[in-house]
């Protein structure tokens, strides 16, 4: 409503015009959302975990669009699941480390193994121990720790997590490292050169890296988010990654090595669960009915980088993809040696205390 | 402070100076009872949990004092003063940058200033990840500071500056910057042009108007942007990860963790009131030094 | 003015607008990075530091990503409605704190106005997360705008304030004597020329809720998520150019709203405002 004041349109009212247009927008938000006719789908997921196409394509076959709402941190999941107000996820996508404690505190529904194909999935990623049985997940992608170096800078190979963090002191090196935020992967490598398991490990075992690792976070840089960049103009020469990162890394730069050190090593697993308070499982069963089929899997490989988990993956790859064998953690890699990280209460807060420590000693 | 229905009480003309007080009441009242309902009463959680007992992703109420006792370690409180001197470095830097575009601004006829201030505030207007994840690629070796650097003869090779407090500094700086000038801007646009004028009619220098008549008058802006910048850079999360490559622990994130990682409500709740308390009881000392506050007389 | 003063005044003011030139120039150098790196072509679906190639494909697909573009729509809203709220009552809580009768209201209120910005988003996510379930309120859009006022009301708060101290206190009692009431005189004689502390402040509001993040993590739903929430997950598998792509249409978008509106205000009041006659 305009109104005027000494013949001029009054600035208040001007200010009420402009707003008029965003605000008929914002109202529409406002006023509780009565769920599609169609039936809905909602998914927490990370950002960009599902290619644009499937999902029309889904969208078209069902009639269905997925709303994707993401999230930034695996704890971030867990306080969103553990809280009332997470309802209304149906399908959620938790790392493998968390799938036990999600469980545990019965934020995911058993998955009806009636209503899912598994026969496409690679028999090696079900069953495994951080959901036996496959009781509440299904494997989406997974992925792998190692080392992506320079040989050059480094003057040799890497074979071991000894290797690496004899690497990681010498000149050419130090001051030119990365190691990851996540504290089982800082302190793992640690615990696997002392014998230990990471799963098994106690409060002693892991504060007994501590010095250890306080004494390599000098040669550290950094320890944020992989950037292939670095990697790739040298400002970095030696840094733990997982494949698909390095493969990223390797395209720009191919000098550039990739090894999964011994003697363990990890695999992580992101998986497909359905939340305890879905409003939508059948649909969500018909979501993930659609995308387990081999073709799409190929098809979501080939966008997010991350291998899928069905059988047979590699051979399915379109021709130019390229470097296809990193995708899978390239040749050699000893699957059996490998285990998954699973969050445990009594020793979580002990290496998180060891990672946040190790941090600050490399910021010192 | 005189109380301003002073004035009211004598005039003849009608208003009761309760109805001058109730909206003064109104005035206080309304953002009082929202954030009350927002922000106090969600709060008052953090200090019941931060008493209770921890356990992993939830909290058994109850009263201990072992919360506060592992937030006062050695390794937390190391971390709390390097985020003090984080946070007070980053500030001085911001407003040394903020003071001469703002004054540079005030200095103009009013009909430029509007858009002189828009540009400074222009950039905001997208994402802030975005931009400090630009800083990333401008300040990657082999990208375009480095290009520009080696081209004006300051820098001969590589640029290593990513990942280092430097970076950090930049981005601080960088994107606490419109947050410092506009309350300076504000306080020096209102200095009347007589006072500068009288100055100079004494013979005082450029420089010494400067120093004795603008900066005095300057210091409410000074101050409200020391506090605007200097108090939520104690609790930045973002810049140290992104540019800083994520070493040393800031409080920030040191609390995150708690809360995220580890799920510890409790220990995390401890804490965020520490921290609460030793900032609160900082910033009531700068008031009172600086006397920032006070009101400009014309 | 004598000549020697003269030119140190003209020095010291060439320097003052260099600075303000490198200024400008450090503050738009990542604006005009990410606009131009979002026609990069990346490598492997990804965001590269170096330029790889030419590209409008990332437009097009930030806009087919729903999930994207749902979150870019929810920011722009919630954002704006936050910056209305925290106008209106930051303006109302930065006037109180300097002009309200009691002190120790006025202390309480600073108290207040502080401790808003002293407590880290972390703490305030997980308590509202926790208070809206105890409370049983369901999260959506209202809760969103409700949880990243704060901040926004204590900036402008603080801001007003500046500009409160700096007004002439005989202003309001001239208005007063004049026979005006109390908010008459608010109204129409303060506000005015608290008008560019407000407009200011009300820009700022709206960019820090735009870009609010920890917060707002906590408060996502399935139909409620917003872009720096996407954006700082992406960086967990790295960013493809497509979130550069929507990051600059959202400014486009957002410059030529400003501008827009700029232009209206001068175009319809070409006249500067005229005075207030007294009744």
């Amino acid at each position: 409503m305009l109104h005027f004041r000494n013949g001029q349109i009054s600035r208040r009212s001007l200010l009420q015009l402009m707003a008029a247009a965003p605000a008929a927008a914002g109202l529409s938000q406002l006023l509780p959302t009565a769920a599609n006719a169609a039936g809905a789908l909602n998914i927490f997921s990370w950002p960009d975990y599902f290619s644009t196409d499937d999902l029309a394509a889904y969208a078209k076959k069902s009639g269905v669009t997925p709303n994707i709402a993401t999230y930034n941190d695996d704890g971030a999941l867990f306080s969103k699941l553990n809280s009332p107000a997470g309802a209304g996820f149906d399908i959620v996508i938790p790392s493998s480390g968390w799938i036990q404690q999600l469980a545990a505190k019965n934020l995911l529904a058993p998955l009806d193994h009636s209503k899912i194909d598994f026969s496409a999935l690679d028999p090696s990623l079900l069953n495994r121990d951080y959901d036996p049985g496959n009781k509440y997940s299904i494997p989406k992608d997974w992925g792998l720790l190692g080392v992506v170096y320079d040989p050059d800078a480094v003057g040799g190979e890497i074979k071991t997590w000894q290797d690496f963090f004899d690497a990681g002191a010498k000149p050419n090196v130090s001051g030119k490292v990365r190691l990851t935020k996540d504290a089982g992967e800082t302190v793992g490598p640690a615990l696997w050169l002392a014998g230990k398991d990471w799963n098994t490990a106690t409060a002693d075992d892991i504060r007994g890296t501590a010095d250890f690792l306080k004494g390599f976070a000098k040669h550290v840089k950094t320890f944020a988010g992989f950037d292939p960049a670095a990697l790739a103009s040298g400002a970095i020469v030696l840094a733990q990654a997982n494949q698909s990162a390095a493969r990223g890394a390797i395209q720009q730069n191919p000098k550039l090595k990739w090894v999964v050190p011994g003697p363990h090593s990890e695999i992580w697993v992101d998986s497909y669960a359905i939340a305890a308070q879905a409003e939508n499982s059948d649909q969500a069963y018909d979501f993930l009915n659609f995308f387990l089929s081999p073709d799409i899997q190929v098809k979501e490989t080939e966008y997010i980088g991350y291998p899928a988990a069905i059988a047979g993956l590699q051979g399915k790859l379109s021709s130019d993809t390229k470097n296809a064998d990193l995708i899978f953690g390239g040749a050699g890699v000893d699957f059996a040696s490998l285990t998954s990280f699973i969050v445990n209460p009594d020793t979580i807060d002990v290496y998180q205390e060891v990672q946040n420590e190790v941090q600050a000693a490399a910021g010192a | 402070m005189a109380d301003s229905t002073n004035s009211l009480v004598s005039k003849p003309a009608g208003r009761s100076p309760a109805a001058g007080r109730a909206l003064d009441h109104l005035l206080a009242a309304l953002p009082a009872l929202w954030l009350l309902v927002v922000f106090v009463a969600p709060l008052g959680f953090t200090l019941v949990f931060s008493f209770g007992h921890s356990s992993f992703g939830g909290i058994k109420l109850g009263f201990t004092l072992d919360n506060y006792a592992q937030a006062l370690s050695g390794f937390y409180l190391e971390s709390f003063l390097r985020t003090i001197q984080f946070a007070v470095s980053g500030c001085i830097l911001c407003l040394l940058v903020a003071y001469p575009a703002a004054l540079f601004i005030a200095r103009q006829p009013p009909t430029r200033r509007t858009p002189l201030l828009l540009l400074v505030l222009v950039p905001y207007f997208t994402s802030f990840l975005i931009r400090v994840m630009s800083w990333q690629i401008i300040l990657a070796r082999g990208g375009p500071a480095e290009f520009a650097l080696n081209l004006l003869h300051l820098l001969n090779g590589p640029l290593d500056v990513l990942d280092t407090q430097t970076a950090v500094f930049i981005g601080l700086v960088y994107a606490y910057l419109p947050i410092a000038v506009v309350p300076i801007y504000l306080v020096l646009a209102r200095i009347p042009q007589p006072l500068i004028e009288a100055s100079r009619d004494l013979g005082g220098s450029a420089l010494q108007t400067f120093w004795h008549v603008i900066l005095p008058l300057s210091r409410p802006g000074l101050a409200t942007a020391a506090l605007l910048t200097g108090v939520p850079m104690l609790g930045e999360l973002v810049i140290p990860v992104l540019l800083g490559g994520d070493k040393g622990v800031l409080m920030g994130m040191a609390i995150s963790q708690q809360y995220l990682a580890t799920q510890n409500y409790a220990l995390g709740s401890a804490m965020a009131v520490l921290v609460l308390i030793a900032v609160a009881v900082m910033v009531a000392l700068l008031v009172r030094l600086t006397r920032g506050f006070e009101e400009i007389s014309a | 003015m004598s000549a020697p003063s003269g030119a140190a005044r003209r020095a010291g003011g060439a320097l003052l607008g260099l600075w303000y030139m490198l200024t400008v120039l450090f503050l738009f150098a990542p604006i005009v990075t990410s606009i131009v790196y979002s026609f990069n072509l990346g490598s492997l679906n990804k965001q590269t530091s170096a330029f790889t190639g030419w590209t409008l494909a990332w437009f097009a697909d930030a806009w087919n990503n729903n999930s994207l573009r749902h979150a870019v729509e929810i920011s722009l809203t919630a954002s704006f409605w936050s910056a209305i709220v925290a106008v209106i009552l930051g303006t109302c809580l930065g006037f109180a704190l300097v002009r309200h009768p009691r002190p120790l209201v006025r202390r309480l209120l600073s108290g207040l106005t502080y401790i808003l910005l002293i407590v880290p988003e972390t703490v305030i996510g997980v308590s509202l997360l926790l208070f809206y379930a105890v409370t049983r309120i369901r999260l959506g859009m209202p809760t969103l705008v409700a949880g990243i006022t704060p901040l926004a009301i204590a900036v402008t708060a603080l801001i007003v304030r500046a500009g409160v101290l700096t007004l002439d206190r005989r202003l309001e009692d001239a208005a007063a004597d004049l026979g005006a009431v109390r908010w008459k005189a608010l109204w129409f004689v303060v506000l005015p020329h608290l008008a560019p502390a407000v407009l200011a402040a009300a820009l700022m509001s709206y960019v820090f809720s735009f870009d609010n993040l920890v917060i707002s993590s906590f408060l996502t739903t399935p139909s409620i998520s917003t872009l720096p929430v996407y954006l700082y997950g992406s960086l967990q598998y790295g960013p493809s150019p497509a979130v550069y792509a929507a990051a600059t249409s959202v400014f486009i978008f957002t410059i030529v709203l400003v501008a827009l509106a700029g232009l209206l205000y001068r175009v319809v009041l070409r006249r500067g405002p005229r005075p207030v006659r007294p009744r």
